[in-house]
């Protein structure tokens, strides 16, 4: 792939068309569990809006959550209609990557898409392979979008495992990965556990990483109670605020569940979770280690030697991570736009890049921009 | 003020011996409630708290070679934990000059009592540990700095103790961030905790938010982890558990309401604290939150009124600007295994190093002089 910007995101979100999974899955089977958009009516909009409905259950908030590739910067939209091509069309969505001179971006899931529990595996499957097809074809379209694949995390080991393979065959390029689980699945095992082993193996053998993003399902577990009191702008900015709270507590959980050792060479990225905590984290870590002294419990590797062997954190507005980064690891930190959330550098990445990376020598700054994220996802 | 070494560790823990309550509050009246020590059939103690079982905590004898042990019965209790006497001559060992006091038993977040469900006994368990904590401790010397406990709830009893505590020499209040959690009470931003806030402002004490105070915040350690890595994760875990207490109360407008309330984050550590205010006012740009009433950016607003307490950060001490060098406390936290005693010393020439003399001053002890009082 050629690299005429030098600049990689490794967090942004890709919505699939309204009709992407209509036109996968089978009608004659899945009726109207269908993942489609439909029209509604909602007290607070005197037209009528549209929303995605799955399994029959209406998809509460917008329609498509792309607030900064609208002309009016920050608008919702509420039809489909008013979606920009560039969102979801990866032909068209080419032109805002030039735009922003951005030379590939990772595609996390817009939704619906990132998991689809509606009761029974069955169905979850059929979206799954639904979603990572059509997510494929942007890959199939420009090699400047990298594709993650979600798993069916209600199927068996063995057909999560299948999944996988048959997803990067068609193009993904690492899997979005939930930090716990448990909590979103009954029965289903936490991180920690061996039930995830041959996942982790077939990851590691392929050489795809493992992908968090954000709050990676654990926003409702990780937070105080929700208070009513805030508008929906101040409880947005509360619980995006307070998300990077996840990955503060499982990069210490992967460390020492022994997971790291036992899968030396298999990648974990930490997406929209930002940097400047990660130092405060590892010291934290490396000082429990010593103190007690647990080379003795099977956790033979120093903490922050793991995270600098096998994980990736990254950053998009921040300074305070900047000039922590040798004590996070400059070949362990990579740079997102999150195109087209709310938070996104869009269309001016190269001033945020510019107000972050202030001062930076140039070896360092190609690192954190593309060549670390290069050498991730083994971009030729 | 006395200073010998320069140092005010401002996150310090009293454990509470066996007769704190026992010899405070009458066995007519409370019975088997009355928190106490008791030996169970496996020989281990564990505490008694109006009929709970709580297993005796995890004090560290820190500066023991390995701090994965720690004491499963009364008597194998350092007591420099728990007498004043012995705890004076550990600060000098370690070269501490005054130690602002948290309770162990009371919860490290002054949570324990509120989980109870009968508000005279959390009131009677509380004056207990406030009367315990100045007639043995700051009544033996000034080097001990107490804050109180206090009933969780109804605001009016809150204050009074507040008023009680304060009249008799406590300089802090210690109250847990999610008071919602422990019993049913309003969430902590609802307006009716406006006494709480304003007791605190009007007397010139701060309210401390002490880590660890909403276990649902914290991942649970896995089934896989041996005791001592698991006792490892929860003691990282408790720290950026705050994350999402500091997110909830940048924008909680309790510190707008109340611009003269000093609230200090005990047990924070300081790395991720600077990605979160610097991540707040960017965030609020973003959310347009200036069109919605909150006229100062979140980093002033913390700046203007927030501590936060750290004790083995070396490297994050580099960003410190973003929190404020005048908005960092520094502390030993004795005797948790995670302590830098008794290296203290050593540890803060090196973290420090790089400091310019004025900031290292204000960071070591004058914040915590001036928020204090001492």
């Amino acid at each position: 792939m050629e690299i005429k910007h030098g600049l990689i995101s490794s967090d942004s979100h890709g919505q699939l068309c309204k009709d992407a999974y209509t036109s996968r899955m089978s009608g004659a089977k899945w009726g109207d569990r269908i993942p489609r958009v439909i029209e509604v009516r909602e007290e607070k909009f005197d037209f009528p809006v549209e929303r995605w409905i799955v399994n029959n259950e209406i998809q509460r908030g917008n329609v498509c959550n792309c607030p900064t590739a609208m002309g009016n910067r920050g608008y919702y939209p509420q039809r489909w209609e008013e979606v920009p091509l560039e969102v979801y069309d990866p032909v068209n969505r080419l032109k805002a990557l030039d735009r922003d001179r951005v030379d590939a971006e990772v595609l996390f899931p817009n939704g619906p898409g990132g998991t689809f529990f509606y009761g029974d595996a069955e169905f979850e499957i059929a979206c799954v392979k639904a979603y990572n097809d059509a997510l494929a074809e942007f890959h199939q379209v420009s090699e400047r979008f990298i594709p993650l694949a979600a798993i069916p995390f209600m199927s068996p080991i063995e057909t999560i495992v299948a999944e996988v393979e048959r997803a990067v065959k068609a193009g993904h390029n690492g899997i979005n990965m939930l930090g716990d689980p448990s909590v979103a699945v009954k029965g289903q095992k936490n991180l920690s556990d061996p039930f995830w082993y041959p996942l982790w193996d077939a990851c590691q053998y392929i050489g795809v990483g493992i992908h968090l993003h954000a709050s990676a399902g654990l926003a409702g577990k990780l937070a105080l109670p929700q208070w009513k009191g805030y508008t929906r702008r101040q409880a947005h900015c509360v619980s995006t605020l307070r998300n990077f709270c996840t990955a503060t507590q499982i990069i210490p959980y992967l460390i020492f569940s022994g997971v790291l050792d036992r899968f030396p060479r298999l990648n974990w990225v930490f997406a929209e979770t930002g940097l400047g905590w990660v130092s405060s984290v590892l010291e934290a870590c490396d000082n429990e280690w010593e103190r007690r002294r647990l080379w003795t419990e099977g956790i033979s590797t120093r903490p922050s030697a793991l995270f600098r062997r096998q994980m990736y954190v990254d950053f998009w507005f921040e300074t305070v991570g900047i000039e922590l980064r040798e004590f996070i690891g400059v070949d362990n930190i990579l740079w997102e736009s999150d195109f087209p959330h709310i938070t996104s550098t869009y269309p001016n990445s190269w001033v945020a890049v510019e107000h972050s990376l202030a001062g930076v020598p140039s070896e360092h700054r190609e690192k954190l921009l593309f060549r670390n994220a290069a050498r991730l996802y083994r971009l030729s | 003020m006395d200073l010998k070494y320069g140092f005010v560790s401002v996150d310090d823990h009293v454990l509470e011996h066996p007769e704190v309550w026992t010899s405070r509050m009458t066995r007519q009246r409370w019975g088997d409630r009355i928190p106490h020590v008791e030996r169970q059939p496996d020989g281990n103690d564990c505490w008694m708290i109006g009929g709970h079982r709580l297993a005796l905590p995890e004090i560290a004898v820190a500066g023991e070679k390995n701090r994965s042990l720690h004491p499963k019965r009364w008597e194998e209790v350092p007591k420099t934990v728990y007498s004043a006497p012995e705890r004076l001559a550990a600060m000098d060992a370690d070269g501490v000059d005054y130690s602002v006091l948290y309770p162990t038993v009371a919860g490290l977040a002054g949570e324990t009592f509120g989980k109870l469900d009968d508000p005279d006994l959390e009131s009677a368990c509380v004056q207990a540990y406030n009367d315990w904590l100045i007639e043995e401790w700051a009544n033996r010397s000034s080097r001990f700095v107490p804050q109180c406990i206090v009933p969780i709830w109804p605001m009016e009893r809150t204050v009074a103790e507040i008023k009680r505590a304060v009249a008799k020499g406590h300089k802090g209040v210690i109250y847990p961030a999610s008071p919602m959690e422990l019993r049913d009470v309003p969430h902590i931003n609802e307006p009716v905790y406006d006494p709480l806030w304003a007791a605190c402002a009007d007397l010139g004490v701060p309210l401390c938010f002490h880590a660890g105070a909403s276990p649902r915040i914290q991942l649970q350690p896995s089934e896989t982890f041996s005791p001592p890595v698991a006792d490892a994760f929860r003691g990282i875990i408790r720290s950026v558990s705050s994350i999402a207490v500091l997110a909830n109360f940048l924008f909680s407008r309790v510190l707008y309401r109340f611009p003269k309330l000093k609230v200090v984050f005990a047990e924070s550590s300081l790395g991720w604290g600077a990605y979160e205010i610097e991540y707040a006012d960017y965030q609020s740009d973003a959310d347009g939150l200036q069109s919605e009433g909150y006229p100062l950016k979140p980093s002033e607003l913390f700046q203007r009124q927030c501590y936060f307490s750290c004790w083995y950060d070396q490297n994050s001490l580099r960003v410190r600007r973003y929190l404020g060098a005048a908005n960092i406390l520094w502390a030993t936290n004795f005797p948790l295994v995670t302590s830098s005693w008794p290296n203290s010393r050593q540890k803060i020439d090196v973290g420090f190093a790089d400091i310019p003399e004025g900031e290292k001053r204000q960071m070591l002890w004058q914040n915590a002089a001036g928020l204090y009082g001492l």
